[in-house]
């Protein structure tokens, strides 16, 4: 199910593998890397940093917010500054992950916040420089 | 999509955003309030916005009446939408390589990764 609410994206995935498997993918730096990312830098405990490198370039800064062990994590979501970018707010947008064992598989949901819902808001929040920085990221990914 | 991101990237043109968002203005009323900008330089930011889908544009006998088009944001929310999309698909596959080494390499392969949950 996947939905796209003004200002909220929420998506749910079904994986075949158990909650601490999958737990792993958003705590473990070499892991993240495997599905975004081409460097990590994670300290998963409340307070601690959550820093992802894209590759080319632009950085996903944020900071974990909620941490319980194989059920759910939220994080904080921004853009560091690049040349160009200035006023980015890194914590302007939020992204919660909640984990559900079904019989051995996982039921993953995705809800991240925050995120602009008028032009107004972009202004505020820095997003309209955020949003180009994701897209070039997302055009080279593809690109590759 | 990408063209209505570059567009709001821009602090004129998210002044004009802000213009036009509660009501339809005419190219002149824009252009009175950027009084030291000339007319070609707020009409090409009005031709930006317009083509990036932000904006919407109607003749009103010989003026240009111009107003907010809000599906164009929306297809900001549904560029993330895409991304998170694009990247659960691959944790998911690498979780369950993770889990089902040995069905992997047997080539039985794990539960397969059908895409349930997204659509576009």
């Amino acid at each position: 199910m996947s939905e796209t609410n003004t200002g909220m994206v929420e998506q749910t995935v079904r994986i075949g593998a158990r909650p601490e498997t999958v737990w792993g993918f958003w705590t473990d730096p070499q892991r993240m890397c495997e599905w975004w990312g081409a460097v990590a830098d994670l300290d998963p405990r409340p307070g601690g940093v959550c820093r992802i490198e894209m590759g080319g370039g632009p950085v996903m800064v944020g900071e974990y917010l909620e941490l319980v062990p194989f059920e759910r994590l939220v994080f904080s979501f921004g853009w560091q500054p690049t040349d160009g970018a200035p006023d980015i707010a890194p914590g302007s947008s939020r992204v919660e992950v909640t984990l559900i064992d079904d019989d051995g598989d996982t039921i993953l949901t995705l809800r991240h916040t925050g995120l602009p819902d008028s032009v107004a808001d972009m202004h505020a929040a820095g997003w309209s420089h955020f949003l180009p920085l994701l897209v070039a990221a997302t055009d080279e990914r593809r690109a590759v | 999509m990408d063209q209505a991101l570059r567009a709001v990237a821009d602090p004129t043109r998210r002044a004009i955003l802000r213009l036009v968002r509660d009501g339809e203005l005419a190219a002149g009323e824009i252009a009175s309030h950027f009084p030291s900008m000339s007319r070609p330089a707020v009409s090409q930011h009005l031709r930006v916005l317009t083509d990036s889908g932000l904006v919407e544009v109607r003749p009103d006998g010989n003026r240009r009446m111009y107003s907010w088009r809000r599906e164009g944001l929306r297809d900001a929310v549904t560029f993330l939408d895409e991304m998170w999309a694009d990247g659960l698909a691959r944790l998911k596959a690498a979780a369950e390589r993770e889990e089902w080494p040995q069905r992997t390499r047997t080539g039985r392969g794990p539960i397969r990764p059908e895409r349930k949950g997204t659509q576009r």
